[in-house]
């Protein structure tokens, strides 16, 4: 191919994007369609080259961790090798049989309305935060549905393919929840940082908060369910210039540690 | 062939980051690993392939990135564009250069994120989060491609025929 030709093929699809990106119906829908496409490939590959992440995650904290050991003496670093990672089996399984049992005891309070999925990867760019999961429009998921653990919320499901999905997390700057505070009055809308921690917003410098209070989902946002936690507060400035206060939360979830979810499914 | 094995490469790598990368505590270092290959296909391998390249892995980026849509397209056809036009100032004599290239357009890339964002919403509420990746992303980048310059060259000598 002559490369005038390329450049201006280049260039007709850098406009296009652009439109695309402005959420011009016709390029978006057009778009969306050879994205979900192409997505259906993604899938089964991401499905696959999770499977190692579990070995992987297990080599990672049992025996990376274990280096300085190693220093101080060959034969006893064998032994506590063997035994630590026998150790680490054990806590990992009883880890493993804890978060599950508490997953089965959130679903069998919510049959029929929830369904259970393993994260198998995350956002390639850290710019934004989502994670994968490997149930999709096949297992019923639809866009919009809360994603929780029995810690709280994790987030929505935002791009659903066959066989997977993303899960827009919290942290991201584009997530924002509507929330209560736990036994007060107080509302406001909890939104991403795009870091671990998360702010929210809307709240007077006199209303009734304070270090520790616990955050609720307040069902008004029309996704997230009413009573759902979301996470804890950290820090209140009441310094700053303006009405309101600025609060920093961290969410109960930690999204780099997530290895099961649920998607409460909507009617 | 060459095509075929470079864009199979590093659509394994970007799924293969999406998969393994969120057992590691790196998210500050997150990596891209398509730009090596985008740019190592347009200039080695011509403005035709270059650009195949650039559409399959913005794509693949896209699909595994909550990333808006057209976003990374966008910026992805930017920076092969650039390369295009700077084909013959680029000058790579080694894998280090290629590095420094490599890290050099994350950051370009970063910086045109910013520009669309601005121009098509006006709005810059991902700023802080993208300013804040900048440096990091562009010096893990710029790592990275040294080994994917280094085992891109070793599979050429080893497998396929060099040009």
């Amino acid at each position: 191919m002559k490369k005038t030709v390329v450049i201006i093929i280049a260039g007709i699809i850098l406009v296009l994007s652009f439109l695309v990106f402005t959420n011009i119906p016709l390029f978006f829908k057009g778009y969306s369609k050879v994205k979900t496409g192409v997505g259906e490939v993604a899938g089964p590959a991401l499905k696959l080259m999770s499977k190692p992440t579990q070995l992987v995650r297990y080599i990672f904290d049992s025996y990376i961790n274990l280096v300085g050991v190693k220093k101080e003496n060959f034969e006893l670093k064998k032994k506590l090798d063997t035994l630590q990672i026998e150790n680490q089996k054990i806590v990992e399984l009883d880890k493993e049989n804890k978060r599950l049992k508490s997953v089965l005891n959130l679903m069998e309070q919510h049959p029929n309305t929830m369904t259970a999925a393993r994260v198998i990867g995350e956002d390639v760019k850290n710019w934004f935060k989502c994670i994968i999961i490997d149930k999709g429009r096949d297992h019923g998921i639809r866009e919009k549905m809360p994603v929780v653990t029995p810690k709280g919320v994790v987030g929505q499901a935002v791009e659903i393919n066959k066989w997977h999905s993303k899960v827009m997390i919290i942290n991201d700057t584009n997530s924002s929840v509507d929330v209560y505070i736990e036994g007060k009055n107080t509302r406001g809308v909890l939104e991403g940082t795009g870091q671990t921690t998360l702010k929210l917003k809307y709240i007077l410098k006199n209303d009734e908060i304070a270090i520790g209070d616990k955050l609720i989902t307040s069902g008004k946002d029309s996704i997230y369910p009413r009573g759902l936690p979301t996470g804890i507060i950290i820090t209140i400035n009441r310094n700053k210039a303006g009405i309101f206060a600025d609060v920093d939360v961290m969410p109960f979830n930690n999204y780099k540690r997530l290895d099961e979810v649920l998607i409460i499914k909507k009617k | 062939m060459k095509i075929a094995s470079y864009m199979l490469i590093s659509i394994i790598f970007i799924i293969f980051e999406s998969a393994i990368l969120s057992i590691f505590p790196v998210e500050f270092f997150k990596p891209d690993v398509g730009m090596p290959f985008i740019i190592y296909i347009t200039l080695f391998l011509g403005p035709g392939t270059g650009f195949l390249a650039t559409l399959i892995i913005g794509l693949f980026q896209e699909i595994l990135s909550n990333a808006p849509p057209g976003s990374m397209i966008f910026t992805k056809i930017s920076i092969f564009l650039l390369v295009t036009f700077l084909k013959g100032k680029l000058y790579i004599d080694s894998k280090y250069s290629f590095s420094y290239i490599c890290g050099g357009s994350v950051v370009v890339e970063s910086f045109l994120f910013l520009v669309l964002s601005l121009l098509s919403k006006g709005e810059l509420k991902n700023v802080m989060n993208v300013f804040f990746y900048i440096i990091p992303n562009a010096i893990f980048t710029g790592f990275i491609s040294i080994f994917i310059f280094s085992m891109i060259e070793y599979i050429n000598m080893r497998f396929l025929s060099r040009e």
